[in-house]
C-alpha cells in the first residue's frame, strides 16, 4: 500500500509541477519568436508527460499485482503507521535530518558529536561512557584531519558561544 | 605516447600524490571488503580528501579508490558469500563453495591476480582507445552527443529487463531533476518552486552521496545480518593464506581471462553499464562457452576468474567515455566527473587534447593501483577479522559524517547537506517503490548534457528532428538505442515464437 501511495503522491506532485512550475520566469521575446529554438519549457514538459504516463501504468500494475492480498489494504497501512514512527529507520532518518539542520547554527563539532553519539545508541551501543569518549575522539579527529590538515572550511556555527569555542580551538593549533 | 607516459609518472610519483594514492588503495580495498559500502560509495566517501588537491591528483586518488574497492569486494564474497561490492556477486557462486572446501586461499589468489590482469588490460585499452575516441569525437556535433548520452540511459533501462518500467521512470526522474534551475540555453528559471538556492540547479555531489552513502547506512540500521568479527573468526579469516593456483590451472583459464578482459572493458565503455553488469554478463557467457558448464557454481576457479577479471576490466572501460567525451561510463565515474567539474575542469573531447596529463596520470594510477592492490588485499584479507571488529555503531555514523563533510565542502554550503539528507531519504523511498537509484543518478548526471545538445541540434537543424538523426553516427546510435529499448518487450515474444516453431519441427 505504501508503494501505491508514494506513486500516487509522485503523480500528483508532477501534475502540480507541470501546471505551476515548469516555467517560473518570462521567456525572452527573441526566444519566443524564434521558430527554431527549443522553448525552455518544452524539455521538462515532455519529461513530465512521459513520467505521468509511466507512473499511471505503474499504479495500474501495482493494483493488478496486489489486488486481493490481505496486507494490501488501507486499514493495514494505517495500522502500520505508529510502528513506522517507532522504527529505527524513521529515527535514523530523523537524526540525519536534524544533523543537517543544526549544522549551520551549531557548527561542525557539536553536530558531529551529536550524530556520532545518538546514532551509535540507535545502532545498539549500550556502553554510554565508551560511546561518549569515542564520539568525542572521532569528532576531534575529523575536525583536525579535514578542518586543519586538508583545510576544508568546516562550519563554526552561528551561535556565538560555539563559534568562539571553535575559533579558540583553532587558535591553539599551529 | 612515451612523453605522455613520462608525464603521468611525474604526476603520480610526486611524494604527496604517491602517498595519497597508497592511502586510496588501502582505503578502497577496505571499503570494498566491507559489505554495504559499494565502489561508488567508496569513491563518494573519498571526495572530501580531494578538495585540497589539484584536479589531476584528485582523479588519480579517486581512480585508485575505485579500482581497489572493486577488488576488495571479492574478499567478503569468497569468505562469507556476501559480496563486498555488488559487482562481486557472481564471485560468490564459485568463490564461496571453494572456501567451504578449504580452498579460500586459492580462490582469493585467483580473484586478486585476475582482478589485476583485468584492471591492467583495461588500463591499456583506456590509454590507447581514449585518444582515438577523442579524435573521432571532435567531429561529433550536438546530435551525436545527444545520441551517446541517450544511449547511456537506454542501455541501463534495457539491461534491467525485469523492471524496465520502473527503471525508465527513475532515469526520466533524474533527467527532470537536472532541469531544476536555469535552462542551459536561455537562463529561464524552471522548477525551483520559488527557492533561490535552487536557481543554480541541484548539485550532483550531495545527491550522489545521499543516495549511495546515507541510504545504505539507513538500510544497514535496520539490517540484522551485518557481518561481525566473530563471523570472520569462525570463517578462519585470520589464518587464511592466499595461495596461487598451479601453472597448469592458470593455463586452463587463460582464455577465460582474455575473453572477460575484452568483454568487461567493452561493457565498461558503454555509458550506463558498469562493473556489476560486466561481471554478471561475463559469468553467464563463460557458463555457455565452457566445456564443463555443469561445474559452474560448484566451486571452480573459472567462475571466480570470469567475475573478477570482468569487474576490474570495466573500471578502465568506464574511464574511456569520461575522459574522451565527458560522459561517465557508470556511477563511480559520475562521482569522479562531479569532482572534476567542481574543480572547474571543462570535460569533453578537448580535455585530452589540451591537457593530456589527465589520461596519462589516470593510466599510471591504474597501473600502480592494480599491482599494489594485490599485496594490500592479501594483507587486508588476513586482517579482515580486525577490520570487522570495528562495530557498525561506530562505522555507520562515521560514514554519515564523511558524507556530510563531502557534501558541505562542495560549495561550503549547508544547503547541500540538507539536499544530501533529502536524497538519502529519497533513496529509501526509491527502494520501497522498487525504483532504480543508479538510473536516477545517471539521468541527473546526463540530464544537462542531454538537453543542451538536443536544444543546440534542434536549432542547427531548424527544428527538423528527422534531419538531426540522419547523420551516420547519430542515426546508428539512435537505432541501437531503439533496439535496446524495444528488445526487452519484443525479445521474449520472439523467443517464445521460435521455441514453438522448434517444438513443431
Amino acid at each position: 500500500m505504501f508503494e501505491l501511495i508514494l506513486n500516487v503522491l509522485l503523480f500528483l506532485f508532477l501534475v502540480y509541477a507541470a501546471i505551476f512550475n515548469v516555467i517560473e520566469a518570462p521567456v525572452p521575446d527573441k526566444v519566443q519568436r524564434n521558430p527554431y529554438a527549443l522553448q525552455p519549457g518544452t524539455w521538462p514538459t515532455v519529461l513530465i508527460v512521459m513520467l505521468l504516463v509511466m507512473i499511471a501504468i505503474n499504479i495500474v500494475k501495482i493494483l493488478k499485482e496486489k489486488k486481493g492480498k490481505e496486507e494490501f489494504s488501507f486499514g493495514a497501512f494505517v495500522q502500520g503507521i505508529p510502528e513506522f514512527f517507532k522504527s529505527k529507520l524513521f529515527i535514523g532518518m530523523l537524526l540525519v535530518v536534524i544533523a543537517s539542520i543544526i549544522l549551520e547554527p551549531l557548527g561542525f563539532m557539536v553536530t558531529c558529536f551529536f550524530l556520532l553519539f545518538t546514532y551509535a545508541i540507535l545502532l545498539g551501543d549500550k556502553n554510554i561512557i565508551r560511546n561518549l569518549i569515542v564520539s568525542l575522539a572521532i569528532t576531534f579527529f575529523l575536525y583536525l584531519f579535514f578542518g586543519v590538515l586538508l583545510k576544508v572550511n568546516l562550519p563554526r556555527g552561528t551561535v556565538t558561544a560555539l563559534r568562539n569555542f571553535a575559533l579558540w580551538l583553532e587558535s591553539l593549533l599551529p | 605516447m612515451i612523453q605522455m607516459l613520462l608525464d603521468g609518472l611525474a604526476v603520480v610519483f610526486q611524494p604527496g600524490t604517491f602517498f595519497m594514492t597508497l592511502l586510496a588503495i588501502v582505503m578502497g580495498t577496505i571499503f570494498g571488503a566491507l559489505p554495504g559500502v559499494s565502489a561508488t560509495m567508496a569513491v563518494a566517501l573519498g571526495l572530501p580528501f580531494t578538495y585540497s588537491m589539484d584536479p589531476v591528483s584528485a582523479i588519480v586518488f579517486l581512480v585508485a579508490i575505485y579500482c581497489s574497492s572493486i577488488t576488495g569486494g571479492s574478499i567478503a564474497a569468497i569468505l562469507f558469500k556476501i559480496p563486498g561490492v555488488p559487482s562481486s556477486a557472481p564471485t560468490t557462486f564459485d568463490g564461496y563453495p571453494m572456501a567451504q572446501r578449504g580452498e579460500a586461499g586459492k580462490a582469493l589468489g585467483v580473484a586478486l591476480v585476475c582482478s589485476a590482469i583485468g584492471g591492467l588490460f583495461s588500463a591499456l585499452c583506456m590509454f590507447f582507445l581514449s585518444p582515438q575516441l577523442t579524435q573521432a569525437a571532435l567531429s561529433f556535433g550536438p546530435s551525436e552527443m545527444f545520441a551517446i548520452t541517450f544511449m547511456g540511459l537506454s542501455i541501463l533501462t534495457s539491461l534491467d529487463s525485469e523492471n524496465i518500467l520502473r527503471t525508465s521512470i527513475s532515469g526520466i526522474l533524474g533527467l527532470l531533476l537536472a532541469t531544476v534551475g536555469q535552462d542551459p540555453m536561455y537562463g529561464v528559471q524552471r522548477l525551483t518552486f520559488g527557492s533561490n538556492q535552487l536557481l543554480s540547479g541541484i548539485e550532483m555531489i550531495p545527491v550522489l552521496i545521499g543516495i549511495f552513502a546515507i541510504t545504505e547506512v539507513l538500510q544497514q540500521t535496520i539490517s540484522d545480518d551485518r557481518l561481525t568479527a566473530d563471523d570472520a573468526e569462525k570463517a578462519g579469516a585470520s589464518t587464511i593464506k592466499t595461495t596461487m593456483p598451479t601453472i597448469k590451472e592458470w593455463l586452463s583459464i587463460k582464455w577465460v581471462i582474455l575473453r572477460c578482459s575484452i568483454l568487461g572493458t567493452i561493457v565498461g565503455i558503454l555509458p550506463g553499464a558498469g562493473a556489476t553488469i560486466a561481471s554478471f554478463l561475463c559469468y553467464s557467457t563463460e557458463t555457455k562457452l565452457s566445456k564443463y558448464p555443469e561445474k559452474f557454481g560448484t566451486g571452480i576457479i573459472d567462475g571466480v576468474a570470469a567475475s573478477e577479471t570482468a569487474n576490474n576490466a570495466a573500471t578502465g572501460g568506464a574511464m574511456v567515455p569520461l575522459l574522451s567525451l565527458g560522459i561517465p561510463g557508470g556511477n563511480a565515474a559520475a562521482v569522479m566527473m562531479s569532482a572534476l567539474v567542481l574543480k572547474g575542469v571543462q570535460l569533453g573531447p578537448l580535455l585530452l587534447i589540451n591537457q593530456p596529463q589527465y589520461l596519462s596520470a589516470t593510466f599510471v594510477s591504474m597501473i600502480i593501483t592494480n599491482i599494489v592492490m594485490v599485496f594490500v588485499a592479501i594483507g587486508i584479507a588476513k586482517a579482515f577479522a580486525k577490520i570487522l571488529s570495528v562495530p557498525y555503531s561506530i562505522l555507520g555514523p562515521v560514514i554519515i559524517m564523511l558524507a556530510t563533510i563531502g557534501s558541505y565542502a562542495t560549495n561550503m554550503s549547508t544547503m547541500d547537506v540538507k539536499i544530501m539528507a533529502i536524497a538519502g531519504i529519497m533513496g529509501i523511498l526509491f527502494r520501497v517503490m522498487k525504483f532504480n537509484s543508479a538510473a536516477l543518478i545517471l539521468g541527473l548526471v546526463l540530464g544537462s548534457i542531454c538537453e543542451g545538445n538536443f536544444s543546440r541540434a534542434y536549432t542547427i537543424y531548424r527544428a527538423d528532428i528527422g534531419a538531426m538523426f540522419m547523420r551516420p553516427v547519430a542515426g546508428t546510435i539512435m537505432v541501437v538505442c531503439i533496439v535496446a529499448l524495444i528488445y526487452p518487450f519484443v525479445g521474449p515474444v520472439i523467443k517464445a515464437k521460435f521455441g514453438k516453431n522448434k517444438e513443431k519441427a
